[in-house]
C-alpha cells in the first residue's frame, strides 16, 4: 500500500525534524543494520512517531488532554458520588498520556511501554464497557470508557485496534547476537 | 447554540473537508490547508473576544466558568499544535493530523456552549 512508500521516504524528513530521539534512534537503528535485518528501512525502522503514527499520536495526545481535564474535574469537583468511576477515569488518563508519550518515543523501550499501554487501554475500553452495559448500578457515572467509549463516537475502543495494528507494523527488527 | 458556536462548527467542517481530501489526495500540508487551520483558529479567537466581552458587560455564565475558559484556552491550542507537528513532518498523514482539528474544535465548541447557556 502506499503506506510502505510513505515509510520508505521518511528519512529525508526525519532529518529535517528536530526529533529529540534522534541520538538513540540511529543507534538502534544500526545495532538492527548490523545484526542483518536488509528489509528494514535503516534510520527509520525503529520509530514509531512517522507517517500515519502521526494521526495516531495526535488523536491519542487529544485524549490524553480531554482525559486528564475531565478526570481531574470530576476528582476536585465530585469525587465523593462515584470514587469507583473516577479513580477509573484518572486511570484512563494516565494510559492515554503514556500511550501518547511512548508512541512519540523511538527505541525498543519505548516500543514495549507503547504496548503494554495500548494494551491496557483495549482491556480497560472492553473490561469497563461491559461493566458499563451489565453492571449499570455500580457504574453509572461516565468514564471514557463507559459504554466502550459512545460518549466520544467510539474512538476509544478503535483507538486501541489501530494502534496495535501500527505497532506490529512497526515493531522493532528481532535482537540477534 | 449562538452564532460563536456556529461560525466554529461551519469554518470547522470546511477546514475539515479540505484537510481530509488534500490527504485522500495524498497531498503535503500546503497553503490551503494550513491557511483552514488558520481560519479555525481566527474563528475561536473571535469566540474568546466576544466571550471575554460579555463577561465584562456582566452576563453571567451558567457552568463552571473555569471550565469554560478552560476549554477554550485548549481549543485555541490545538490548531498551532498541529500545524506545527504538521510542519515538522510534510506528509500526507499531518494533513489527517490537520483535519482533526476542525472536528475537535467543533466539539469543543458545543461543550463550551452547554457550559456557558
Amino acid at each position: 500500500m502506499e503506506e510502505a512508500k510513505n515509510v520508505t521516504a521518511k528519512p529525508s524528513h526525519e532529518d529535517i525534524g528536530t526529533t529529540p530521539g534522534a541520538v538513540p534512534q540511529e543507534a538502534v537503528a544500526s545495532k538492527s543494520t548490523a545484526a542483518g535485518d536488509a528489509s528494514a528501512a535503516p534510520v527509520a525502522r525503529d520509530t514509531r512517531n512517522t507517517g500515519p503514527g502521526r494521526l495516531l499520536i495526535a488523536v491519542y495526545a487529544v485524549f490524553a488532554i480531554s482525559a486528564t481535564a475531565r478526570a481531574g474535574y470530576q476528582i476536585l469537583t465530585k469525587f465523593s458520588e462515584a470514587p469507583l468511576a473516577y479513580v477509573l477515569s484518572a486511570f484512563a488518563a494516565v494510559v492515554y498520556v503514556v500511550a501518547t508519550v511512548s508512541l512519540a518515543k523511538s527505541g525498543r523501550t519505548w516500543f514495549k511501554v507503547s504496548v503494554a499501554a495500548v494494551l491496557v487501554e483495549l482491556v480497560g475500553v472492553l473490561v469497563v464497557g461491559a461493566l458499563s452495559v451489565f453492571d449499570s448500578v455500580n457504574f453509572p457515572h461516565e468514564t471514557v470508557w463507559s459504554l466502550f467509549g459512545r460518549g466520544y463516537a467510539f474512538i476509544p475502543l478503535l483507538l486501541p485496534v489501530l494502534g496495535l495494528i501500527w505497532l506490529y507494523r512497526r515493531r522493532p527488527a528481532p535482537k540477534r547476537t | 447554540m449562538d452564532a460563536y458556536f456556529y461560525i466554529i462548527m461551519v469554518v470547522g467542517l470546511v477546514s475539515t473537508v479540505i484537510c481530509l481530501t488534500a490527504g485522500i489526495l495524498k497531498k503535503a500540508p500546503n497553503d490551503t490547508t494550513i491557511l483552514s487551520v488558520a481560519a479555525v483558529e481566527l474563528s475561536l479567537l473571535v469566540y474568546l473576544v466576544g466571550s471575554i466581552v460579555r463577561v465584562a458587560a456582566g452576563e453571567p455564565i451558567a457552568g463552571e466558568p473555569w471550565e469554560f475558559w478552560g476549554y477554550l484556552l485548549t481549543a485555541l491550542l490545538l490548531p498551532v499544535a498541529a500545524v506545527y507537528w504538521a510542519i515538522l513532518e510534510r506528509t500526507r498523514w499531518s494533513n489527517f493530523v490537520l483535519a482533526a482539528v476542525g472536528v475537535t474544535a467543533l466539539v469543543m465548541a458545543a461543550r463550551m456552549n452547554q457550559i456557558w447557556y
